[in-house]
C-alpha cells in the first residue's frame, strides 16, 4: 500500500490550498453578509459573520436612493457609468491601439522605429505622477464632465499597442506573401485576415482592460464633478467620506452593498471567460 | 449650456406664462452627509425664493479636493462662481489677489448693504485682508469648544472644567475612577494649536500672525504650547486622556458611545451629536492654562467661507451677490444654525435665535458663539500663512510621533518651526 | 518589421495618428508640463511664479521626511513584492500538484484580480478598525495592542496586508500557467532522480520558474509603487498625519492637496526616473528571457 503517506502530502496541499481561498474569498463574503445588517449594528461591531434582516433594504437604498442636489445619482446611474467606462476605455484601447500596431509591424516606411519608441515611452509614466498637469490640459479641452474627458486620457497608454505588435510578429509571413499574390490591399488583409486571426486576444486584452478601465479611481473622483457622472468605484470614496467627517452614522449597509456592487461585473467577466482572461494576461507580458 | 438655459425658460415660461432668463451660477462645496443635503436645501430654497437667478451646488469631495479643484479650473478659466475655501487653504486663496472678488466689494457694487460689524465679533476679521476688508463670506463658521456627558460628570461627581489645571487635578481623576476615558480632541493642530494661541493670546507668526505679509514665519516653539503637550501627553499615558490618532471621527465615536466623558470637537459638531448620542449632553469653552493666563481671550471661526471668483460675469456676479444677501438673512442663518450647529455668522441671527429660545432649549448651542464673542486680543483675529495645508501636516505628523512616543516634545516642535518655516518661505517665493 | 509588408505612403501615418494624437496631448504635453513645473515656484493660481533652478529638488533631498516616505516606499515595495510573490508560488505549486478541485481552488483563488484598489482599501479599513476590526480583535486575543492610525507600524501592516491580498491573484496566474508549462519529460525525470517533491521543487521546477519570476518581480515592484494609491488613499484617509505613505501618494499629497505644484512635480520627475530605470531593467530581462525560450 503505498497510498497512506502520499495521503498525508495531499491532504497538506489541500490545506493549504483551503486555507489560500479563505484568506482570498472571506473578506468579500464578509462585506456581502455584513450588507444584510442594519447600520447602527454595523458600527457597534463591524463586520458580520451572520445574516441579518435588512438586506432588501440596505440594497435597495444602495441601487434606487437618490442623493445629491440634482437627485440624478443612484447604484444605477453609477453601475451605467462604471460600464461605460470599461467598456468604452477597452474598445477605445483595442481600436487605437490594434491601427497602430499594424502600422509598425506590416508596413515599411522610415518612422516605423522611432513611433514604436514614441509610444513605448508612454509605459514609463503612470498617470498618478502627471495628474496635475493632465487634469489641467483636460479641463482646458473643457472636457471635465464629460465621457470622452473620463475615457481618452486613459487610453493614452501603450500597454495594448506592444502587446499587438507582439502578437502580429508571431503571425506566419507567409500569410502577407501570400495576400500580396492575390492583391488584396492593406485594408483588405487587416479586415479579412488580421481582425479573425486576433479574436481571442482581442477578447482577452478587452477583458484585462475592461476591469482595469472599471476600476480607475483617482481620475474619475478629479475629472466628475457633475453627479450624473460618478461611476461606483469613484462612490466608494464617498463612503469613506462618512467614516471621516463624524457627522453623521454612515450607512453602512449602503456602503456594504455599494463595494459588493462594484466588484461585481468585473468578478463575474473574470470567472466566466476564465480561460481567455488568463491566456490574455500571460500572453500579453511575454 | 445656453440651450439647456433656454430650454429651462421656455419651459417655465409655459408654466409661467412669462419669458424669463435666468442666470445660472454654481458652488462648489466640500460639505458632505447631512451638511451636504442642508446646502442643498438652502441652494433648493433659493432658487425658489426668486425667478431671477438659479444656483446650482456641487460637491467636490473634502476641503482640499475644492480648493484645488477650484484653483486647476480657475487656470483653465472654468471657475465655479463661489468657491468655499476652508480656513488652512485662506491664505492661498486670499495671498492671490485677483482670483477672487471680496465680498464686501461684490456686495456693495450690487446694492447691499455692508456693514462689518453686523457680524458677530469672532467672525469678522478671519477671512478679511490686513485693512480688515471682508475678502471671503464667513459660511460654515464654528470653533473647538468641549463638550461632556453629563452622566459621567454625574457619577465622577464633578462639574467640566473650566481651566487644564483643574482637569488636571480634579475633573479627569475623578472621570478616571468613575470608570470613564475622560478626555479626547479630534485635531490637534487646530484645537490644540491654533485656538490655543488665540485663547491665550499669543503671537502665532511674525508679520501679525502673517496678515502683513506672505514671508512671515511661524512662532509655534513657544514654552506655553511646549508644555500644553508635554501635559496631554501625560494625560494619555496617565489614563487620563486618550488619543485616538489624526482622524476625527476615530476620536469622537469613544465619547459618542459613551466611553469618553469629554471631548473636544467643533461647535458644529451640534447638530450631529444631537442625532447620534443617547445620554444628556452639553458643551462649555475651550479650557485654557490658569499659569499662562488668568483673562482667557476668544477663539477664532474654523470651517469655511465663501469666496466669489473672479472673471465672471456682471450678470452673475449679481446673482452671487444676491444669493450671498440670502444666505446672511436671518432667517436662512437660524435655519443653518439650528440644523447643523455651525454659528450664525450675524447678530441679528443670533438674536432671532435667542428670541425664538433656541438657547433655552439647547443651551449648547450657545457655546461656540459665547466663545467667539468674548474679550478680543492682539493675536485672536487668526492667522495667514501660506502652504498651510502641508503644514498642518507637518504637525499632525509630528504630533502623531509625540503620542507615540517616537520624538520628545522639544524635537517635534523644533521639527515643525523648521518644516513650517521653509514652506512659508516657499510660500513666499510663488508670490512674486 | 516584417521583412514583407505593405508600402504606403500616407496610411501608416493615418494609422497611426489616432494613438500619437492621444499620447502627445494627454502623455507628453503633461510630462513636460511637469519637468518645466519643477523649476518653478508658482503661485497656484498662476499669478506669480520663480524660476528656482533645481531648488525643489534640493529641498526634497535634504528633506528628512521625503528620505522617510522613500524609506518606508522601499520597505513596503519589498515587503509586498515577496510576500504576494512567495504565497502565489506556494499556493500555484500546490494547485498545480491537486487533482482534485483542481479548477475550483484555481477560480477561488484568481477572482480578486477584479477587484478595485480602493474597495480592497475598503475592506482593509473596515478588518484593521480601531474599534471593530477582526484583525484588531485577533491582536487583541494575542495580547498585542493594535492601533491602526495611530502606531506607524500597525497602520503599515494594514496597507501591505491588503496589497498582498489585492496581488495574489496576478502572480497564481502566471506561476500555475509556468507550473503548466514545464514539460512533462523533464517532470517525469526528475521524479526518478529525486524522491523527496521539496527538493524536486527547488531543483527542478524553480529554476524552470525563474523568468516568470524575474518578469513578476518587476511587475509586482510597479504594483507596489504606482497601483497601490487607491489602497494607500482609503487606509489614511485623507488624513496623512503620522501614517505611512507611498511616494505617488505624496506627489497627490503634497500637489494635488497641498498646492505645492513646483515640489510635486520634482517628485513626479524623480518617479519618472524611477521608472524608466525599471523599464530599462525590464527589457534586459525580456532579452534575456526571449533568448532563454
Amino acid at each position: 500500500m503505498t497510498r497512506k503517506p502520499f495521503k498525508w502530502s495531499v491532504a497538506m496541499d489541500h490545506t493549504i490550498l483551503i486555507l489560500g481561498a479563505i484568506f482570498m474569498v472571506g473578506p468579500v463574503l464578509l462585506v456581502f453578509l455584513t450588507s444584510s445588517y442594519d447600520d447602527i449594528e454595523i458600527a457597534k461591531t463591524g463586520l458580520q459573520f451572520g445574516w441579518g434582516d435588512k438586506f432588501v433594504q440596505n440594497w435597495n437604498n444602495a441601487l434606487n436612493e437618490t442623493s445629491g442636489f440634482t437627485g440624478t445619482i443612484n447604484g444605477w446611474v453609477m453601475l451605467k457609468n462604471s460600464f461605460i467606462l470599461g467598456i468604452g476605455f477597452a474598445l477605445g484601447k483595442i481600436v487605437i491601439s490594434m491601427m497602430a500596431a499594424y502600422a509598425i509591424v506590416y508596413f515599411r516606411f522610415r518612422f516605423a522605429v522611432p513611433a514604436f519608441w514614441v509610444i513605448f515611452t508612454t509605459l514609463l509614466l503612470p498617470l498618478e505622477v502627471r495628474i496635475l498637469p493632465s487634469y489641467e490640459i483636460t479641463q482646458q479641452m473643457g472636457l471635465v464632465n464629460t465621457y470622452t474627458g473620463l475615457i481618452i486620457p486613459l487610453i493614452a497608454s501603450a500597454t495594448g499597442t506592444f502587446f499587438f505588435r507582439q502578437f502580429f510578429r508571431s503571425i506566419p509571413e507567409e500569410l502577407v506573401e501570400a495576400a500580396r499574390i492575390d492583391g488584396a490591399g492593406p485594408v483588405k488583409f487587416f479586415i479579412d485576415i488580421i481582425v479573425p486571426l486576433s479574436r481571442t486576444m482581442i477578447a482577452a486584452i478587452f477583458i484585462i482592460m475592461f476591469v482595469y478601465g472599471w476600476n480607475q479611481y483617482l481620475w474619475p473622483t478629479l475629472i466628475t464633478t457633475e453627479e450624473g457622472l460618478f461611476t461606483l468605484v469613484r462612490g466608494i470614496k464617498q463612503i469613506m467620506f462618512s467614516f471621516t467627517d463624524g457627522n453623521t452614522i454612515p450607512e453602512f449597509g449602503v456602503a456594504m452593498a455599494l463595494a459588493i456592487l462594484a466588484m461585481l461585473p468585473p468578478v463575474l467577466i473574470v470567472i466566466f471567460f476564465q480561460s481567455w482572461f488568463v491566456k490574455g494576461l500571460v500572453d500579453s507580458d511575454k | 449650456m445656453t440651450a439647456r438655459t433656454f430650454a429651462l425658460g421656455a419651459a417655465l415660461s409655459f408654466v409661467a406664462g412669462a419669458a424669463f432668463a435666468e442666470t445660472e451660477i454654481t458652488w462648489w462645496h466640500a460639505m458632505s452627509g447631512q451638511l451636504g443635503e442642508t446646502v442643498n436645501q438652502i441652494a433648493a430654497d433659493f432658487n425658489a425664493s426668486q425667478d431671477e437667478y438659479s444656483i446650482v451646488p456641487v460637491f467636490k469631495g473634502t476641503y482640499e479636493e475644492t480648493l484645488t479643484a477650484g484653483i486647476a479650473a480657475f487656470r483653465a478659466g472654468e471657475q465655479p462662481n463661489i468657491m468655499q475655501v476652508f480656513d488652512a487653504g485662506a491664505a492661498t486663496v486670499i495671498a492671490a489677489q485677483g482670483a477672487t472678488v471680496p465680498v464686501q466689494d461684490l456686495l456693495s457694487d450690487n446694492g447691499y448693504d455692508f456693514d462689518i460689524n453686523d457680524y458677530i465679533a469672532g467672525v469678522r476679521y478671519f477671512y478679511a485682508d490686513a485693512d480688515g476688508k471682508m475678502i471671503g463670506m464667513p459660511f460654515n463658521s464654528s470653533t473647538p469648544i468641549l463638550y461632556y456627558n453629563q452622566d459621567a460628570l454625574d457619577a465622577a461627581g464633578v462639574t467640566a472644567p473650566v481651566t487644564w489645571e483643574e482637569f488636571q487635578t480634579v475633573t479627569a481623576p475623578a472621570l478616571k475612577d468613575a470608570g470613564y476615558t475622560p478626555l479626547s480632541q479630534s485635531h490637534m493642530p487646530w484645537i490644540f494649536t491654533e485656538n490655543f494661541f488665540s485663547r491665550h493670546n499669543l503671537q502665532f507668526a511674525t508679520n501679525n500672525n502673517g496678515y502683513d505679509g506672505a514671508d512671515a514665519q511661524i512662532l509655534i516653539n513657544q514654552p506655553e504650547i511646549r508644555d500644553h503637550f508635554t501635559a496631554f501627553k501625560g494625560w494619555v499615558d496617565t489614563g487620563l486622556a486618550g488619543y485616538y490618532g489624526t482622524g476625527w471621527g476615530d476620536n469622537a465615536t469613544p465619547f459618542e458611545n459613551g466611553e469618553v466623558a469629554m471631548w473636544l470637537g467643533s461647535s458644529g459638531s451640534f447638530g450631529g451629536l444631537v442625532q447620534k448620542v443617547d445620554f444628556p449632553f452639553s458643551a462649555t469653552l475651550l479650557p485654557y492654562w490658569e499659569g499662562v493666563t488668568t483673562q482667557p481671550t476668544q477663539t477664532f471661526i474654523g470651517g469655511a467661507a465663501l469666496f466669489a471668483m473672479s472673471g465672471k460675469s456682471a450678470e452673475e456676479n449679481a446673482a452671487t451677490a444676491a444669493f450671498f444677501s440670502f444666505l446672511t438673512s436671518e432667517d436662512v442663518q437660524y435655519q443653518w444654525h439650528q440644523s447643523t450647529g455651525y454659528v450664525p455668522i450675524t447678530n441679528a441671527a443670533y438674536d432671532t435665535a435667542k428670541a425664538d429660545g433656541h438657547y433655552d432649549r439647547f443651551p449648547a448651542a450657545e457655546v461656540g458663539i459665547q466663545q467667539l464673542s468674548l474679550e478680543a486680543g492682539e493675536w485672536t483675529r487668526g492667522y495667514r500663512m501660506g502652504f498651510y495645508v502641508q503644514i498642518r501636516d507637518v504637525m499632525n505628523r509630528e504630533y502623531g510621533r509625540i503620542m507615540t512616543g517616537e520624538t520628545s516634545v522639544e524635537d517635534a516642535f523644533a521639527n515643525i518651526e523648521t518644516e513650517a518655516n521653509a514652506l512659508l518661505a516657499r510660500f513666499a517665493q510663488t508670490q512674486n | 518589421m516584417k521583412r514583407a509588408g505593405f508600402a504606403s505612403p500616407w496610411m501608416p501615418f493615418l494609422l497611426l495618428l489616432p494613438q500619437l494624437s492621444i499620447i502627445v496631448v494627454f502623455f507628453y504635453w503633461p510630462a513636460l508640463e511637469a519637468i518645466r513645473t519643477s523649476f518653478y515656484l508658482e503661485d497656484p493660481f498662476g499669478f506669480g511664479s520663480t524660476f528656482v533652478g533645481w531648488e525643489n529638488y534640493w529641498q526634497l533631498f535634504s528633506s528628512s521626511e521625503y528620505m522617510r516616505v522613500a524609506r518606508f516606499t522601499l520597505v513596503f515595495t519589498v515587503l509586498v513584492t515577496f510576500l504576494s510573490l512567495g504565497l502565489a508560488l506556494l499556493l500555484a505549486a500546490k494547485a498545480d500538484k491537486v487533482i482534485r478541485g483542481a479548477s475550483t481552488y484555481k477560480t477561488l483563488l484568481m477572482w480578486v484580480y477584479a477587484i478595485a484598489p480602493p474597495v480592497a482599501g475598503f475592506l482593509g479599513v473596515m478588518f484593521t478598525h480601531q474599534r471593530f476590526g477582526q484583525f484588531t480583535d485577533l491582536a487583541a486575543f494575542f495580547g498585542y495592542d493594535y492601533v491602526v492610525g495611530v502606531n506607524f507600524n500597525d497602520t503599515a501592516f494594514a496597507m501591505i496586508l491588503t496589497a498582498v491580498w489585492k496581488q495574489v491573484p496576478v502572480n497564481f496566474i502566471f506561476f500555475l500557467s509556468g507550473l503548466q508549462s514545464v514539460p512533462r519529460a523533464v517532470q517525469e525525470a526528475a521524479m526518478i532522480d529525486n524522491r523527496s517533491s521539496a527538493s524536486r521543487f527547488w531543483t527542478v521546477t524553480f529554476p524552470l520558474l525563474a523568468p516568470t519570476g524575474f518578469f513578476l518581480l518587476i511587475t509586482n515592484i510597479t504594483y507596489a509603487l504606482f497601483d497601490t494609491f487607491g489602497i494607500v488613499d482609503t487606509i489614511v484617509r485623507g488624513e496623512p498625519g503620522n501614517n505611512p505613505m507611498t511616494l505617488v501618494y505624496k506627489v497627490y499629497v503634497d500637489g494635488f492637496r497641498g498646492s505645492d505644484l513646483g515640489g510635486s512635480s520634482a517628485q513626479s520627475v524623480i518617479l519618472m526616473v524611477l521608472v524608466l530605470a525599471l523599464t530599462i531593467f525590464q527589457f534586459r530581462l525580456i532579452d534575456r528571457r526571449i533568448h532563454y525560450t
